[in-house]
């Protein structure tokens, strides 16, 4: 049998990383061997200096505490996805009815010219039509989205991000809106990448008031890590070239 | 999990914040324990665990069941303390190497060496060296030792919440029990 180390005695004290003969082995020596068992009591007084330790205790009304801070940051999320649907009218809002509206008619010319015309040509000038709508009034949203991230993660202290919430919650609508138009354009991606802005928007738009530094610091890395603005950017300048 | 967990799991998924906040009652204790055992602090375990409570909320939908909902949580809180370490750098300890004391086998040392009267008289002196050898472990043995010790986590489970091979875990594990064997050191 191979001599037994003291990490296999911790391995083997857990039960855990060792494989069943390893497992027999060990127990079979500890069974024979005196000094093999001081070694493992040793151990096991080692352990237990980590036991002796007094359990952290947070203060008695720390749940109360907790929930204070806590309630504010889940309960718009809970309003916005239940109490609210995302096609009311009362809180969509004005601007992005309007781009709906001119995004519906535009996709509205490209289906009834293709039901309606054998011509090809305006099939496809119809859909072309359509297509630059969405792309135009998505570009448009893209800058908005961009504006709103950049202003928040150079922001220090509460106040600007304060002031971006609506702006937030006005975009988490729009941007449903367009994910949902440039689904039904065929435009899979477009619409992947909206609705993976749409936590970020939803973090914006639920920021405590005034920020703390702990939120805008988790969203700063969260921006540098998926490279988010760099995103925006690129699909915005696909979206309108000549604004870029 | 408890029949009534599943159901509270279930409401607050659906947004009820009532059923929400009282899987908050139930577990928040747990989920400080955890987190002040990871960042050694009581304001970072605080923000830490409304940090995972609160990705807890937003991930509802991705609780699948397939550990239980107290396992899951762990996990996020975990994260979150990390998260709260990294944040606050000044916190992590410089010391990540080996031990000063790093021969493979540590233990034939401690057998010969048996408990009497002094060392129980001596308790709250090894309780203070324990925390410092506690403060010296990185972020990541500490973790990883907690994990495994305090909260029975297995090493696959340790090896995936940390992003680490079994292998580096295991190695972690052990350098976090050779360290905590320093607090002894002084009684000898």
């Amino acid at each position: 049998m191979a001599p037994i180390r003291d990490d296999e005695l911790i391995l083997h004290h857990y039960r855990d990383g060792l494989d069943g003969e390893r497992l027999a082995e060990i127990d079979a020596a500890l069974a024979a061997s005196a000094e093999l068992r001081a070694r493992r009591d040793a151990l096991v007084e080692v352990l237990a200096l980590a036991d002796d330790m007094p359990e952290p205790a947070p203060s008695a009304d720390f749940e109360r505490r907790l929930w204070q801070q806590l309630e504010p940051r889940i309960a718009p999320k809970r309003k916005r996805d239940r109490a609210r649907a995302w096609w009311s009218f009362d809180f969509v809002p004005r601007a992005a009815w309007v781009g709906a509206f001119a995004l519906v008619l535009a996709l509205g010319i490209g289906f009834f010219a293709g039901r309606h015309s054998v011509d090809e040509t305006q099939q496809a000038n119809a859909d072309a039509l359509a297509s630059r709508v969405l792309d135009a009034y998505v570009a448009e949203h893209l800058r908005a989205t961009e504006g709103l991230i950049l202003t928040a993660v150079n922001s220090d202290a509460g106040e600007p991000i304060a002031g971006n919430r609506e702006l937030a919650s006005s975009l988490i609508d729009s941007n449903r809106l367009y994910a949902l138009a440039a689904r039904r354009a065929g435009n899979a991606r477009l619409a992947d990448f909206l609705r993976q802005l749409e936590p970020v928007l939803l973090e914006l738009a639920n920021q405590p008031v005034p920020s703390n530094v702990q939120s805008t610091e988790g969203l700063r890395d969260y921006v540098r890590k998926t490279d988010l603005l760099f995103q925006v950017r690129a699909v915005e300048s696909k979206l309108d070239p000549r604004r870029t | 999990m408890t029949e009534a967990e599943e159901r509270w799991v279930e409401r607050a998924r659906q947004g009820d914040q009532l059923a929400f906040r009282r899987l908050v009652e139930a577990h928040a204790r747990a989920l400080y324990t955890l987190c002040a055992r990871i960042t050694r602090d009581s304001a970072m375990a605080e923000d830490a665990v409304q940090e995972a409570l609160f990705n807890a909320y937003r991930h509802l939908a991705e609780f699948d069941g397939r550990a239980s909902f107290k396992t899951w949580l762990h996990r996020i809180a975990v994260n979150a303390a990390l998260e709260q370490l990294r944040r606050n750098s000044r916190h992590q300890t410089a010391d990540t190497g080996a031990d000063s004391d790093d021969s493979e086998d540590f233990l034939a040392q401690r057998a010969d060496d048996t408990p009497g009267p002094d060392r129980h008289a001596r308790g709250e002196e090894i309780r203070r060296r324990t925390e410092e050898q506690l403060s010296r472990m990185s972020a990541l043995e500490r973790t990883a030792f907690v994990m495994r010790h305090h909260e029975g986590q297995s090493l696959e489970d340790i090896s995936a919440v940390l992003s680490l091979n079994t292998n580096a875990c295991k190695q972690a594990i052990f350098r976090a029990v050779r360290k905590l064997r320093g607090a002894l050191e002084p009684l000898r």
